[in-house]
């Protein structure tokens, strides 16, 4: 092997279809992107470069950006917090469950597997006021809200509403993972602190939840990242709407390029989208210290 | 041996399979194409190949569809691939009209324009124009097909000329107006309004009878809109119009103002669902009657009679009313559904064949007595046969003193339209009094139209 690798001929052999796919499917439309969110760019004529005038127009005068900032990191809060905690409670349950498990795990697992364009389109309906819950509602004489077109508040219901359908999306993603980490833990630790006198709830804080945290990282990390380039729901369920209040970034971005025709500005949006996925990961890496254990 | 033989098969069949999948239905009328559009073709008529191809993208799906002018835009496309057979052959791309000048723009930044496309007049047309994807049709028109450009009516290129040069051919003509249901307003004793004043008595003695007044989508945002620049024409008159794209009026002018404040009350009469209902959905609340009066463009003629027929006989139409005060409220929010031909299509005598064929009798005949909107030529049309509501129209129209295009394709970008429409839906939801929603509109074009 060592052999293999001194020969730098059979290196760069190996390491070019990599590299080759990496720089023309990745690096060049970055740089390309980059680019362009300094020009003034139509998509069907010249770029036409115009410095930071696309990034000053976002951070004073685009109101709806503001919005979709706003709704970005509410999103991107409300699913690394809930998604964490109730993925790795339905974890932990289904680890210890004994008859069932794979029947739970694939019930809950299902909706990540299904395409997220139904689903939208599904819980539009179910949230219809003509034609979904309301209409259950109105039989029992409660006059339901507007699911998916209020709009009081810092954080509008529709927002509420499309994080509650991620979570209920997503959740078995953050499950699974924790369930493999949790099934990795050797069962001796475990009994070792039982004979010690642990109960299971202690057992879960102080061998459990040390031993989880490598996939903690991960699981946060995709959260975090997936929350913030979050964009078919909204489409499908809100259309950013009703008058922007639950415009995200990539909904945003998606707009102003493929409505309006501004892809400089949209590849403007998606500079500041990129840059916040990238220190949302330094951040969780930089906070959350991972020792590792042998398990 | 077996599992060899197993496997040999189970893979035929997935490539086999992909390989299919790949292929473009020609007569079943649905394959999925790029982009989530979908591409249908002519039932009746099958390509060979060996014809030469042109593509037509539209926003309705043909074959899925209760829409008149939709099943009459597929004979059309059925005639051309019959007519021309071995010789032209249109296919079809569809979108849903949400995503259709989502899905236009991708491809023609990915430069696959379609060879021919409708187009909504206004900014819509006019970034196609400013970027050189739309075709100048005048030399055509006025010199190699004279013939063919007589047929048409006077004026019906005005809103799709750009210096002079005709960009596109119009198909029909629609013009905004209110529906209403005859049957409610007798039980409600109410009469035609005359005004507006009489527009909220008739509301209130409608809600009064157990009914919604009026229905409308504020889901989808140019339906409230429509209303809104009727309001706005009404109280301050096309000069207001002109006034603020040229930059030489404010959006917080007091006409404005009032006009959002008339959108705020008239609102309190709309269904309580509004706010989702989607444009289908708030015409169907019309026509199932549900709901006293529609807003809406004489398009809905043929959604209304295609869903329920009888529908037909029971439905009224009215110009929407003026105000004590303001403008002459005798003009009507009117617009033209044009096809544009691609600049670069490498196929320009099929697409004139087929913008021909849009615009024949046959076709401009089916427009006026099947789906009830205005025909765009001179056609001779049997009154008899057509909808009640076309002749309403037609008698209307001819008390028309002047016509405005939709208030949001009248701006200046589609972006400005689209803030214009928003703006109104603040209004409507409570989220801005007409004054702070007139002021975002103002502070729009100040930074963006106007560049002050």
């Amino acid at each position: 092997m060592n052999k293999l690798l001194e020969d730098k001929k059979a290196a760069v052999i190996f390491l070019a279809p990599a590299f080759l796919l990496f720089t023309l499917i990745l690096f060049v439309p970055i740089i390309q992107v980059i680019y362009y969110s300094f020009c003034n760019y139509t998509g069907l004529t010249k770029p036409d470069f115009v410095g930071l005038k696309n990034y000053i127009y976002m951070f004073t005068s685009d109101e709806t950006m503001k919005t979709a900032l706003k709704n970005s990191i509410f999103f991107m809060v409300f699913s690394g917090i809930t998604q964490q905690v109730i993925g790795l409670f339905l974890a932990v349950i289904l680890t210890n469950l004994k008859w069932g498990r794979n029947l739970f795990k694939n019930i809950y697992y299902l909706p990540c597997v299904l395409s997220s364009a139904a689903l939208g389109l599904l819980w539009a309906f179910l949230l219809n006021p003509k034609i979904g819950l309301n209409q259950l509602l109105g039989m029992i004489g409660v006059q339901g809200p507007n699911w998916l077109f209020a709009t009081k508040g810092l954080i509008p219901l529709p927002m509420w509403v499309i994080g509650f359908v991620a979570l209920w999306q997503y959740v078995g993603q953050t499950m699974m993972l924790y369930m493999a980490q949790i099934s990795g833990i050797s069962r001796d630790i475990y009994e070792a602190s039982y004979i010690d006198g642990a109960s299971k709830s202690r057992a879960f804080i102080h061998i459990t939840l040390p031993l989880i945290r490598p996939m903690l990282v991960t699981t946060l990390s995709l959260n975090c990242i997936g929350s913030l380039k979050f964009f078919d729901l909204i489409y499908n369920m809100t259309q950013g709407g009703p008058n922007h209040t639950t415009e995200v970034l990539a909904s945003h971005l998606y707009t102003q390029g493929f409505k309006f025709f501004k892809y400089g500005y949209a590849s403007s949006i998606s500079i500041v989208l990129l840059i916040l996925c990238m220190v949302m990961t330094v951040v969780i890496s930089k906070c959350i210290k991972v020792e590792t254990y042998e398990a | 041996m077996m599992k060899r033989f197993i496997s040999g098969f189970l893979a035929a069949g997935l490539v086999i399979g992909s390989l299919s999948g790949c292929g473009v239905s020609t007569n079943t009328g649905a394959t999925q194409g790029a982009g989530g559009t979908t591409e249908s073709s002519a039932a009746t008529v099958k390509a060979t190949g060996t014809e030469e191809q042109i593509t037509w993208m539209f926003w309705d799906n043909l074959d899925a569809t209760e829409d008149l002018i939709t099943k009459g835009y597929k004979q059309v496309i059925d005639r051309f691939n019959e007519q021309y057979k071995g010789k032209y052959y249109c296919n079809v791309v569809t979108s849903n009209l949400e995503d259709y000048y989502t899905k236009l723009n991708a491809l023609v930044a990915a430069g696959n324009t379609p060879d021919v496309f409708i187009c909504d007049p206004g900014p819509n047309l006019t970034q196609y124009v400013d970027v050189g994807v739309a075709a100048d049709l005048t030399d055509i028109l006025k010199n190699k097909e004279s013939e063919w450009y007589k047929t048409f009516n006077d004026g019906i290129f005005e809103r799709i000329t750009y210096d002079g040069k005709i960009m596109a051919v119009p198909t029909n003509f629609a013009a905004a107006c209110v529906f209403y249901n005859t049957e409610i307003f007798k039980k409600a004793g109410v009469e035609v309004p005359k005004d507006y004043n009489d527009l909220i008595e008739a509301c209130k003695k409608i809600k009064e009878a157990g009914y919604t007044p009026i229905s409308c989508s504020a889901g989808t945002s140019w339906c409230l809109s429509m209303i809104a620049g009727y309001l706005c024409d009404r109280e301050g008159g096309p000069d207001n119009l002109i006034a603020v794209n040229e930059g030489k009026l404010d959006w917080t002018n007091k006409s404005f103002i009032d006009a959002g404040t008339k959108l705020k009350e008239l609102s309190q009469y709309f269904q309580d669902s509004a706010a989702g209902d989607s444009n289908d959905q708030a015409t169907a609340n019309f026509y199932n009657g549900e709901a006293a009066m529609l807003v809406q463009g004489s398009w809905a003629i043929a959604q209304i009679n295609g869903n329920n027929p009888e529908f037909e006989s029971k439905c009224g139409i009215f110009q929407f009313p003026g105000i004590e005060g303001g403008a002459n409220p005798n003009r009507m929010i009117v617009k033209t559904d044009n096809l544009v031909m691609s600049s670069s299509t490498k196929h320009q005598e099929a697409s004139l064949a087929l913008l021909k064929m849009f615009t024949d009798d046959t076709a401009q005949r089916y427009t006026a007595e099947v789906a009830g909107k205005i025909p765009v030529t001179a056609v001779k049309i049997d009154f008899d046969k057509a909808p009640k509501q076309f002749a309403y129209i037609s008698d209307m129209m001819k008390t028309v003193t002047g016509t405005l295009g939709f208030y949001n394709e009248s701006l200046a970008s589609v972006e400005a339209g689209d803030f214009f429409d928003n703006a109104m839906v603040d209004i409507y939801l409570g989220n801005a009094t007409p004054e702070e929603a007139f002021q975002k509109v103002q502070d729009f074009y100040t930074k963006n139209v106007w560049k002050k």
